[in-house]
């Protein structure tokens, strides 16, 4: 179980994971090895809603960096989902295709949607934002959002 | 004749959510076209507001409810009217059995919206005349 950082914003209340590094866009990357577990993160479900579907590449598709690694439906929105890491599919969260709520349930955990072999994980690793760099994004978005409501 | 008692459909009131319209058009179909004699309409904001005949309609009769979200009001206002949820609906899942029918539109749905609102709504006809046929076992018992 990892730590979090949490806040909450008007009634929605946001965490993030203090073990993993992020993308600007709301992905998590969890470097396991030479390989890199994906999801997205708690604040981009809660935003975006529901999930109806979730389609994952397949295993063995190469992505560049930034490439679509996932396609999400959700009840308000179609997300293409960039990689934030180059490389290589090489596990799909199968689990997803018949239960995608999983997402919006466990986002950090069960909602994962790729391992991804990577190509150059150090080199990459420092252009995605450690937890508190993202916590303080996340955070600035949300109540941007909620202000504009 | 028998003297069933009316089955309440009980819908999502999201004004101005894609999810919503289609379990309130559902619910037209049903009350409306489908099963007119068999069911009758509650509005969720009526039980909100404690009407009592809307209360009283879903304590005395079982009830059919229709989900826009996971937030699940119409459910969750039922229950907590006294009534019985004989069976309730999420759009969003029916949805994942009917891919084909995304959909799209809030004050007028798209034609994915329209079928998906007409499966959901033959669900429910389904639903209901169970209960009608449970509930003549019952008188006849």
């Amino acid at each position: 179980m990892p730590d979090y950082l949490e806040t909450t914003v008007d009634k929605f209340t946001f965490r993030v994971a203090t073990d993993r590094l992020y993308s600007r866009e709301g992905v998590w990357a969890l470097a396991e090895g030479k390989r890199v577990r994906i999801g997205l993160t708690d604040f981009m479900q809660q935003r975006s809603g529901d999930v109806a579907f979730a389609e994952v590449k397949p295993v063995g598709t190469a992505l560049a960096l930034g490439d679509e690694v996932a396609s999400i439906e959700t009840i308000k929105v179609d997300i293409a989902l960039g990689s934030p890491v180059a490389g290589s599919v090489v596990e799909v969260n199968q689990a997803l295709s018949e239960a995608p709520e999983a997402i919006n349930q466990d986002p950090y955990g069960a909602g994962w949607l790729a391992v991804i072999e990577a190509t150059d994980w150090e080199a990459e690793r420092s252009r995605l934002l450690d937890p508190q760099a993202y916590f303080t994004v996340m955070k600035a978005d949300a109540e941007a959002e909620v202000n504009k409501q | 004749m028998t003297n069933r008692k009316r089955v309440a459909i009980v819908p999502c009131s999201g004004i101005g959510k894609t999810y919503g319209t289609v379990s309130r058009e559902a619910a037209y179909e049903v009350t409306e076209d489908m099963r007119p004699a068999e069911t009758q309409l509650v509005p969720l904001s009526l039980l909100v507001l404690g009407d009592e005949a809307a209360r009283a309609a879903v304590a005395e009769t079982p009830a059919v409810t229709i989900d826009g979200c996971k937030l699940a009001c119409a459910t969750k206002m039922v229950k907590d009217s006294g009534g019985t949820v004989a069976q309730d609906f999420a759009v969003l899942d029916v949805y994942r059995r009917y891919k084909p029918f995304k959909p799209q539109g809030i004050a007028e749905l798209n034609e994915g919206g329209q079928k998906l609102a007409h499966v959901l709504a033959e669900e429910i006809a389904g639903v209901v005349d169970t209960l009608g046929a449970s509930s003549e076992g019952d008188q006849n018992a």
